[in-house]
């Protein structure tokens, strides 16, 4: 150990010679191509003790992975991709320093813990940049890894700040990096308050990991503070769970509302509903291939483009499934679950030959990513989506039922076929696109479910039981049964699963339902007069 | 009249399966222990296995067809009663292996040796008893077909909603086998056995002798449930399948038909996973997977629902083929195995074994059993018209 | 009468077909080998890429000759998940087609299934997995990473690079991750962690729905101490999970994760911009800086014409196995299975990670560990490579398994060897 620190101060101590200053940074930065994990550490901690704004870009581009090192003389440069070669920047200058190829350079390695500091580091030097978000985004990071280092940084930039959010901001990351300095103990108290009124776990973290190096007199404000923190949060949880459940409903919902067509209303026990959803997922895929390629722009876009595509891709198939198919099997409704069966191994297998058996990337669009806070719930965008985008599936679809022609006929048809063909629909018709809009919905469930689950052949089948459960829990051809059904099982699993644990949570909602079922042997919302008989 | 017809001709045809079955279990054995490994006749002890696990399939796929085939009681949840019973011949083999496991510990399997159990859990006392795991084979299924089945039709639950809840059924038991904390071995399962009532199970004779004992246990269970089929019950049975409140309003407890046919194919189930562990070598939760349960139901349609024969044929055939097609075609099996479950569908409806008997029965049967589905067909709509009301 | 004929005949059929078809193609020239992975069902998304190395392996070395002047043939089986069908298969591989040796598995039930069939009809799996530990049988090898060589050294490193003093040990409930965080979670409390900073967590296979569990790690990371998640999550549930890290924000830098079970394969369906820093240890890494590597890489991608195809350390494993055997038998001159066990003890075969791999006398082999951090183009930064590890198949870290020692070589041959007691055969009688 005391060698090792040796080395350091030697180290230092040979750069100090070599340079003008100790705190040159352009030597300090040259220093990094040098140094391991740990000397890059102490490196660091010097650069970001220099203030000096010109090192932010070299900064940024180790963290990206851009900052190289020529092997020919140990040079640092900041890189871009040029063809094979790469282009040099200067690290402190931004000036173009010609270019170089890949092999003569060696790319600076960065950890975990280089990252924290880099980003403590950076949070400092850019509290005081022009750009009102980056001042936002820089006092966020000095509170997530605050250091006695930046405090005077961060009392300087609240000093000149004047905007409301940015230097509420900074107060809590001034209050951080007080309770990490060595302030008197009375600036330290009011630091407590702060961050306590800050709320949340991220506070208590703080709190926590700072009240080991604290004053003995400060232990029970902390104390009290965190207390204050939990009890809110204790609150905050029942709610959290509660959109947990209904986020897990959504889910459950979108894998289900197709079925709730051709099982629900249709009565063909569809085993390959699954594999249209995944044909769905996989629809997006094509989509975002397309886009990556050609129109990279637009790739927030994609979702938009793939409900469609999806829509028309797995109909398509649905339509082709109903006439090569099920058509032959009306009224024999177990033996569309053989066919259906096989129809599903022979779509899984065609789908593993075409894309391969692992899985796909699909990637996020930017407003799908991320979280925000609402109160003291945390909801990520991605789940506030899907349930937004469950709920307007539920509803166009139900307003398709009730309101429209084909709702019309396709109810007439599932109600009494002999007096709907009288009335003079074509119930092969309506019964093709009952099934093609069914397998459609499916695929469009495809393209949500592709955003928070692996895109391989075999995510249909992870759904299909759970979707199964879903639609006969709510109750057989009742879409308003789907819909509470799917709530209600997301819910209750959510509730179960922090006290006996995702598995026998999972377990014990599989016996509920068989335990209701005897109840109610149609399910939630039972169906009235002819109900499909199976 | 016209059932009666078929029955007779049905008793001949189970009278021959049977006569098979005994052959085989004489001559398969004879053919593996008493011919030279180069004679024509020979039968390595890898066919023997292999026509071993067919025949457990074949017996699931019997009690299914008992239950599907004359009780139209769509049960997606068979394999969970199959696997209960290899379950219990699994404990009792692995109880066998005693201080031959790796870890030497006499009463602990090893796996509840490495996650560091201190002693038995209470099931699993009584396993190391040949007798006692017998009877666990037919309790255990047995006892939960009667739990489940005793909620499930006093309750009324028929039709696809049974059949989804049967699938919820082995679902959950497949979620709870998973568990290690089960002390089932968690996914791994039971395996590496050593003996079965001191002879080894690796031995060629022990092999030949479980062979042997499925194809009379599954002669046994033909006969048994022919009898039932053929009985006045068994009309009863087949009155229910076809017109459930009909039979209710004669006054028959259908629930409590129901109930026994299910207990006894579930125990059925129970003996061929019984028969299936032992021979195979290993027992896992993925036999509780809701897919096997499918495969049951696509074996006894392919062969022919309510026909007891065949669904044995089927299986057979099925597995033969899943043999034979994940050899020679890996990646295209799927494709064949797909295509055959909806060429059955679609073009042979009633199975192999039914399609024969609809061409042997004659033109004049045939007709009278389009009538005879007919006015099934208007009592159907009778009904519905009835319920709607 | 009809079904007399019909019966037997269906059985015959099926029977004499698999038997007949592979015959048709035995040349007699050829020395065979059996590849038993899963290209259909839930594990086809990870053995596939096995079954293709494998053939890549083979195509490579009959381009170089062959083995003892044969040319080598693989014969492909599909055991499509279903843990009974791999027994059945790997008993038609070795008494039908005659196979000389296996490569295959990739879960341990699969293994388990088949440990008995290798051991009665005396044939040799070669296993490319990493795996829980507490085996060694006398016919298979296992050249993918025992607990030692991949969770403890990732511990370590997270300890005392990251300074970690608090952890989650959360895995799918099976026996491998059930085994591992068994022998993490006594290896912690050995090196003084309190049972009150160890949080572990089961959850189904295929989970998807990870919100309340991040929720929990992130709650149980906000006690102030450093926070890892050692993450044993089988491969399927990763996807999901890793998602929802990123969204509720978890960075690597605040709460890492380390994998024992995410490889390249499982980074190429995910974007793993919001996952950089999260750290896997494995024994090989697709971005390893050797030349041997960079050779096999391009061999993968001129095999599969696809110049995306990601390589992994189960990868590495089969190489590692394929090579071994091959060396094997050219030492024995025969491939006769005694003769294999006896003459591949001892032999070291080039490791892609630049070093050689020995197959010790435990039938584990020796391989470096390595510990990487995920980039944004999914691929590893190795952080960390330890000197080579000798795969430890009975953990120390087990109270009933610490005694034990497993030796293939004469005179001792035994895989279960007491120490305390000094007798082959777990406790001894």
């Amino acid at each position: 150990m005391l060698r090792f620190f040796l080395s350091i101060l030697l180290m230092i101590l040979a750069l100090a010679t070599q340079s003008v200053a100790q705190s040159d940074p352009k030597a300090l930065i040259d220093a990094l191509g040098k140094a391991d994990f740990k000397q890059a550490e102490d490196l660091l901690g010097q650069i970001a003790a220099s203030a000096d704004p010109r090192v932010v870009p070299a900064l940024e581009a180790f963290n990206d992975g851009d900052l190289y090192v020529r092997k020919s003389d140990g040079a640092v440069f900041i890189t871009r991709a040029s063809g094979a070669n790469l282009a040099l920047i200067d690290p402190l200058s931004g000036a173009a320093a010609g270019e170089a190829p890949k092999g003569a350079m060696t790319k600076l390695k960065i950890n975990n813990s280089l990252r924290r500091v880099l980003r403590s580091a950076l949070g400092g030097l850019t509290l005081l940049s022009p750009d009102r978000n980056v001042r936002l985004s820089a006092a966020d990071a000095v509170l997530r890894s605050p250091s006695a280092e930046n405090l005077e940084l961060v009392e300087a930039a609240l000093a000149k700040e004047t905007d409301r959010e940015v230097k509420a901001r900074m107060e809590e990351a001034r209050a951080a990096s007080v309770l990490s300095s060595d302030r008197p103990v009375d600036q330290k108290r009011a630091a407590i308050e702060t961050i306590g009124s800050i709320g949340g776990r991220d506070a208590i973290s703080i709190l926590m990991s700072a009240s080991a190096s604290l004053d003995a007199s400060l232990k029970p404000d902390v104390d009290r503070a965190i207390s204050k923190i939990q009890s809110s949060l204790a609150f905050w949880d029942l709610g959290q769970n509660v959109w947990y459940g209904i986020s897990l409903g959504s889910v459950l919902l979108l894998a289900a509302i197709g079925l709730a067509i051709t099982f629900g209303v249709m009565g063909i026990i569809n085993m390959a509903h699954g594999e249209m959803v995944m044909i769905g997922a996989y629809a997006t895929f094509m989509v975002q291939e397309v886009i990556r390629t050609s129109a990279p722009q637009l790739f927030d876009w994609s979702l938009a483009i793939a409900v469609p595509v999806a829509f028309l891709v797995t109909g398509a198939i649905g339509l082709v499934i109903e006439r090569g198919v099920i058509r032959f099997l009306y009224g024999r409704p177990l033996e569309t679950l053989l066919a259906t069966w096989g129809v599903s191994l022979i779509l899984q297998q065609t789908v593993r030959s075409i894309f391969g058996p692992t899985n796909r990337e699909v990637g996020n669009p930017s407003w799908m990513s991320g979280s925000f806070a609402l109160g003291g719930l945390s909801i990520t965008w991605n789940r506030l989506w899907i349930v937004a985008f469950s709920l307007s599936i539920f509803f166009g679809l139900l307003i398709l039922m009730k309101r429209s022609a084909f709702g019309l006929q396709m109810r007439a048809v599932t109600q009494n076929r002999r007096m709907a063909s009288s009335m003079g629909i074509r119930t092969a018709w309506v019964d093709a696109f009952t099934f093609a809009l069914g397998s459609g919905i499916a695929g469009i469930a495809g393209v949500a479910l592709s955003q928070i689950d692996n895109v391989s052949p075999n995510l249909g089948q992870s759904y299909i039981i759970d979707s199964f459960m879903v639609v006969v829990f709510g109750g057989v051809g009742n879409l308003w049964g789907t819909l509470v059904g799917a709530l209600s099982l997301g819910v209750l699993n959510k509730f179960l699963e922090p006290s006996v644990g995702a598995v026998l949570g999972k377990i014990l909602v599989l016996v509920l339902i068989i335990l209701f079922i005897q109840k109610r042997p149609r399910g939630l919302f039972a169906l009235k007069g002819r109900a499909i008989e199976a | 009249m016209i059932s009666s017809f078929f029955l007779r001709a049905l008793e001949g045809r189970i009278l021959a399966a049977v006569a098979v079955l005994l052959a085989v279990a004489l001559l398969v054995p004879a053919a593996n222990l008493l011919t030279a490994p180069d004679s024509a006749l020979h039968i390595p002890t890898y066919a023997v296995s292999l026509m071993g696990k067919y025949l457990c399939y074949a017996l699931l796929a019997l009690a299914l067809d008992l239950v599907w085939g004359y009780c139209g009681i769509l049960s997606l949840g068979h394999g969970a009663f199959f696997a209960l019973g290899g379950y219990a011949m699994g404990m009792y083999l692995m109880r066998q292996i005693g201080s031959r496991g790796v870890y030497g510990n006499p009463d602990l399997p090893d796996f509840m040796v490495f996650l560091n159990w201190k002693e038995l859990p209470w099931f699993w006392h009584g396993m190391d008893m040949f007798w006692f795991a017998v009877l666990m084979v037919l309790v255990v299924p047995g006892l939960l077909a009667f739990i489940f089945g005793w909620f499930a039709f006093r309750s009324r639950v028929n039709g696809v909603y049974l059949s989804i809840i049967t699938q919820a059924m082995t679902y959950a038991l497949l979620l709870a086998f998973f568990r290690n904390d089960m002390g089932f071995g968690g996914n791994n399962g039971l395996t590496d056995y050593k003996e079965i009532l001191g002879f080894s199970v690796q031995a060629d004779g022990t092999r030949a002798v479980l062979f042997a004992l499925s194809a009379i246990m599954l002669s046994l269970c033909l006969v048994i449930s022919s009898g039932i089929v053929r009985s006045k019950f068994g009309k009863v049975l087949v009155g229910v399948r076809d017109a459930e409140s009909r039979v209710r309003f004669l006054g028959f407890r259908v629930e409590n038909i129901k109930l026994f046919t299910f207990v006894v194919s579930a125990m059925m189930a129970g003996i061929a996973g019984a028969l299936f562990v032992p021979q195979v070598g290993i027992i896992n939760p993925g036999e509780f997977a809701p897919a096997n349960s499918i495969e049951v139901v696509v074996w006894t349609a392919v062969g022919g629902r309510g026909t007891l024969i065949g669904p044995i044929i089927g299986a057979i055939l099925v597995n033969g083929g899943k043999s034979f097609f994940t050899g020679a075609f890996p990646e295209a099996w799927l494709y064949a195995l797909g295509a055959l479950f909806i060429g059955v569908t679609l073009f042979l409806p009633k199975g192999i074994v039914g399609t024969i008997q609809h061409r042997f029965a004659g033109r004049r049967a045939a007709k009278a059993a389009d009538e005879a589905e007919k006015s099934a067909a208007d009592t159907a709509v009778a009904n519905q018209i009835q319920a709607a009301e | 009468m009809n079904f007399k004929a019909r019966l037997g005949g269906a059985m015959l059929a099926a029977i004499m077909s698999t038997t007949s078809f592979h015959g048709a193609f035995a040349a007699e020239d050829t020395i065979k080998i059996g590849v038993l992975h899963s290209l259909s069902g839930t594990m086809a998304i990870s053995e596939t890429t096995l079954k293709d190395v494998m053939l890549m392996l083979v195509e490579e070395q009959n381009k170089k000759g062959g083995v003892l002047g044969k040319k080598l043939e693989a014969v492909v089986v599909d055991p499509a998940s279903d843990w009974p069908l791999f027994a059945e298969k790997a008993r038609q591989l070795i008494s039908q087609d005659k196979v000389a040796a296996v490569f295959g598995c990739w879960t341990s039930s699969s293994r388990k299934s088949v440990l008995p069939v290798f051991e009665e009809l005396n044939s040799i799996l070669f296993y490319p997995v990493q795996y829980e530990g507490e085996e060694s049988s006398r016919n298979i090898f296992y050249t993918g990473a025992a607990p030692n060589q991949q969770a403890i050294p990732a511990v370590d490193y997270l300890a005392e690079k990251e300074g970690v003093q608090r952890w989650v040990l959360a895995g799918t409930d099976y026996v491998y991750p059930q085994t591992t965080n068994k022998i993490l979670k006594a290896y912690l409390m050995s090196k003084g962690v309190k049972a009150e900073d160890i949080m572990i967590n089961y959850t189904p296979f295929g989970h998807s729905d990870w919100q309340t569990i991040v929720t929990d790690i992130k709650k149980f990371g906000s006690a102030g101490k450093k926070t890892a998640v050692v993450s044993t999550i089988n491969g399927d549930a990763n996807v999901p999970f890793y998602k929802e890290l990123a969204n509720q924000g978890i960075k690597a830098e605040d709460i890492p994760v380390v994998a024992f079970s995410v490889g390249e394969e499982e980074l190429a369906g995910l974007d793993t911009t919001p996952l950089v820093g999260h750290l896997a240890a494995w024994n090989y890494f697709q971005s390893v800086d050797a030349p041997v590597n960079a050779e096999f890489i391009k061999e993968w991608h001129a095999f599969t014409k696809n110049d995306k195809r990601v390589t992994n350390d189960p990868m590495e494993a089969a190489y590692i196995g394929f090579n071994a055997w091959v060396k094997a038998v050219e030492a024995a001159g025969t491939t006769d299975t005694d003769k294999v066990l006896d003459s591949i003890i001892g032999v070291s075969v080039p490791n892609l990670s630049g070093g050689t791999s020995t197959v010790m006398p435990n039938h584990h082999i020796t391989k470096p560990v390595l510990i990487g951090e995920i980039q944004s183009n999914g691929q590893f930064e190795i952080v960390q490579q330890t000197p080579s590890v000798v795969g430890d198949e009975w953990s120390d870290y087990l109270p009933d398994s610490k005694n034990l020692i497993s030796d293939w070589r004469k005179p001792m041959s035994c895989g279960n060897f007491n120490v305390a007691t000094g007798k082959c055969g777990g406790k001894g009688s």
